[in-house]
């Protein structure tokens, strides 16, 4: 992409200003950068300095030094209304306003657009219907803003961002309340929002093997303060992972791209199955129950799965014992149960 | 224009497989069949407010008033000096309050704000008792009884005086804290201090100043003459047309302070803006009439249920209509046509008020609305 970058900052050093503790630095040396119809994902540990990043490079809050600079000219020096045009934000704080429907709170999106009276022309409104068509949410127009879910809502929220007309969308911790399906709904229709109409989109989450499946650039910033700029799976495989978010007895699992919870060893399975579906989770359930696959060919357990004519059974055998089990259930209660009688060992 | 938004707005074009392009359309449809219908309700009222009273001024007496034709002089007077006035008190002081209400729960983002929130009528009865009941006390307090003899006019003017002390205390606390909310707890804890002040007074003064000070706190529309209406009018009118050009920051400010800031809105200017208008309709109300609740809460709840929007622009102006409506219809009740009692109007507000947004609003409730800001 040759186009000029939307955002760029120099030697930034973010952090807080108080009359008598002096300078809070939260992050220095920083020089990021953000391209039209790219996608980043800020991701951190919490009281990492996201949420002054942030609101640093949105104009909030003024740099400790350093510049941020929005289409070539200082943040600082965009009049307000010339700011709104170029840059808008979704927030966390929810939206509760009555009597208003999805259509009103986008419309308002058009407020550094329209005169005094906030008069919607012709314009204003195809911008406003193409916004809200934009994130899928159409058969929402006309619907009241209360009467939604918090998927839906945030669908609204990112089209009233849409229909300010910005080069940059900033979006604070935009996934955060909502179930999967549609946390990754939204990371979709922002993704798509980025490539169709060229903004640069920058959001925060603590998602992260979301942001690792989505963005173009991760932006990781470490319980320190530094931050670390790169595409997400050089990131993974450099183990930047581990060390950011590593917190006692949870670590990075590199192959699967998300943070394992803790085992407490039990012992050791083999598994002897074809790769398939069943396969994948008779393993991801053994490793849940506390066994870890066994180095070389001989564990406390061999688990066989086999298709008999349509229908999957699992075996267990331990010792001089063997079981025919028909779920994973039963699978995990037959091997409680040896536990339980010492046959395992 | 990228292909994919091309192909999104054509969508919208063809009336056959998306929604039409309209705007608010249900709102807007109300509102060009309510206003109209609101103002023929006033105009109807504004005329019986005239007419009923202690004594009943038969109609066509009315037009031979106004036309300068023959009648009772006693109905000429009645008409002149007491039921016109008072009519057109009504009207702007019900309007005024309707709207600072309206500015209040949407400043707060609070459906209970009302056009006081702000201490502004506490400071105002501070002044006035001060005024009715200090004639026992030494220093300031002696400098405000002096004001009493002035009559109704040294009492509106300490009340202006006292709302202006409030309204200036709230101006420079609020430029150096910036929540809102913090506002919100000082306007009350104001109120509990003018509280304190006026009870402290009330027990040092007599039965008859004490009689004169909780008649003003009853509230009337009786007491504006023709000699102060203009200055009454033309405050509270500036205080109509700052509130309707504030009409676009007042819906984005719907959205909380961050966003309104996030599309370009300058929130101190628009914050102090706010503020001094409520205060000024809500002080001179205050002023010229005592301190009359309810309808600063109730009429923007209303306005919304009844139009189905949050629109200011609309809000605005039905806030103005509906609330000189429910002045007009409260005085009337007050004054017991064909009797010579007077029932305190501020009882009455809430006791025939009350009822009818409950009402209204559980009406709303229904179809999944409620109160809100």
């Amino acid at each position: 992409m040759n186009s000029p970058a939307v955002l760029t900052c120099k030697d930034l050093t973010i952090g807080y200003r108080n009359q008598k503790t002096g300078m809070k630095e939260v992050s220095k040396n920083l020089n990021l950068l953000l391209n039209p119809g790219e996608l980043v994902c800020l991701v951190g540990p919490n009281g990492s300095g996201k949420s002054t990043l942030i609101r640093t490079l949105t104009g909030i809050q003024p740099p400790l030094s350093g510049e941020v600079v929005l289409l070539g000219k200082k943040i600082a020096d965009h009049g307000p209304e010339e700011k709104a045009k170029t840059l808008s934000v979704v927030l966390t704080t929810p939206v509760e306003t009555g009597f208003m429907t999805a259509f009103d709170i986008v419309a308002l999106g058009r407020f550094p657009h329209t005169n005094w009276a906030g008069r919607l022309t012709e314009d204003d409104n195809e911008v406003i219907l193409s916004a809200i068509a934009s994130v899928g949410a159409s058969d929402l127009t006309h619907r009241f803003i209360h009467e939604m879910s918090d998927g839906e809502r945030q669908k609204v929220m990112i089209a009233r961002a849409l229909a300010q007309e910005p080069v940059l969308m900033v979006l604070d911790e935009p996934t955060a309340f909502l179930d999967l399906p549609h946390k990754i709904e939204t990371m979709r229709i922002l993704r798509s929002v980025a490539r169709s109409t060229g903004k640069a989109i920058l959001l925060s989450t603590h998602d992260l093997n979301l942001a690792i499946r989505c963005a173009d650039r991760l932006w990781i910033i470490d319980r320190h303060g530094t931050l670390i700029s790169g595409i997400p799976e050089d990131l993974v495989i450099s183990g930047i992972f581990g060390s950011a978010f590593g917190i006692h007895g949870v670590s990075f699992d590199p192959v699967r791209g998300e943070f394992a919870i803790p085992i407490e060893k039990k012992g050791t399975f083999v598994l002897e199955a074809q790769k398939s579906v069943e396969q994948i989770w008779t393993w991801y359930a053994l490793e849940r129950i506390g066994y870890l696959p066994a180095e070389g060919g001989m564990g406390d357990i061999t688990v066989t799965i086999r298709n008999d004519g349509g229908k999957t059974m699992w075996e267990i055998r331990t010792g001089a014992v063997a079981e025919e089990c028909a779920s994973i259930a039963e699978l995990i209660e037959s091997i409680s149960a040896f536990d339980r009688r010492g046959d395992l060992y | 224009m990228k292909p994919g938004e091309s192909c999104v707005r054509e969508r919208f074009r063809n009336p056959a497989t998306g929604p039409a392009p309209a705007t608010c359309t249900e709102s807007f449809r109300k509102v060009s069949l309510g206003i109209p219908l609101a103002l023929c309700i006033l105009g109807v009222l504004f005329a019986l407010d005239i007419v009923l009273g202690s004594v009943n001024i038969p109609l066509d007496s009315l037009f031979a008033i106004i036309t300068g034709g023959e009648v009772k002089d006693t109905w000429a007077t009645i008409f002149w000096v007491w039921r016109l006035p008072k009519a057109i008190t009504a009207v702007f002081a019900g309007a005024a309050l309707a709207l600072s209400g309206l500015l209040m729960q949407t400043f707060f983002r609070n459906p209970l704000a009302d056009p006081y929130i702000l201490g502004i009528s506490s400071g105002a009865s501070v002044g006035v008792a001060l005024v009715m009941l200090s004639s026992g006390l030494a220093g300031i307090g002696a400098v405000f009884a002096g004001l009493g003899f002035l009559g109704d006019v040294g009492i509106s003017f300490a009340a202006m005086l006292g709302s202006l002390a409030v309204l200036l205390l709230i101006l420079v606390i609020s430029a150096k804290i910036q929540s809102n909310v913090t506002i919100l707890v000082l306007g009350i804890m104001v109120s509990y201090i003018s509280g304190a002040i006026v009870t402290i007074l009330l027990q040092f003064s007599d039965e008859s100043s004490m009689h004169t000070y909780s008649f003003w706190t009853f509230g009337s529309f009786s007491g504006v003459t023709w000699g102060q209406l203009p200055l009454f009018a033309v405050l509270l009118t500036v205080g109509f047309v700052v509130s309707f050009l504030l009409a676009k920051p007042l819906n984005v400010l719907l959205l909380g302070e961050q966003y309104a800031v996030s599309m370009g809105m300058d929130y101190n200017k628009v914050k102090n803006t706010i503020m001094v208008s409520t205060a000024v309709m809500a002080g001179v109300v205050t002023a010229f009439c005592g301190p009359i609740g309810f309808l600063g809460i109730a009429v923007p709840h209303f306005c919304r249920s009844l139009f189905v929007t949050a629109d200011h622009r609309i809000l605005v102006p039905t806030c103005v209509i509906v609330g000189g409506i429910i002045a007009l219809a409260t005085d009337i009740i007050s004054h017991l046509p064909g009797m010579d009692l007077v029932l305190p109007l501020n009882a009455i507000t809430a006791l025939f008020g009350a009822p009818v947004v409950i009402w209204v609003i559980v009406r709303g409730t229904r179809f999944g609305r409620g109160v809100t800001t």
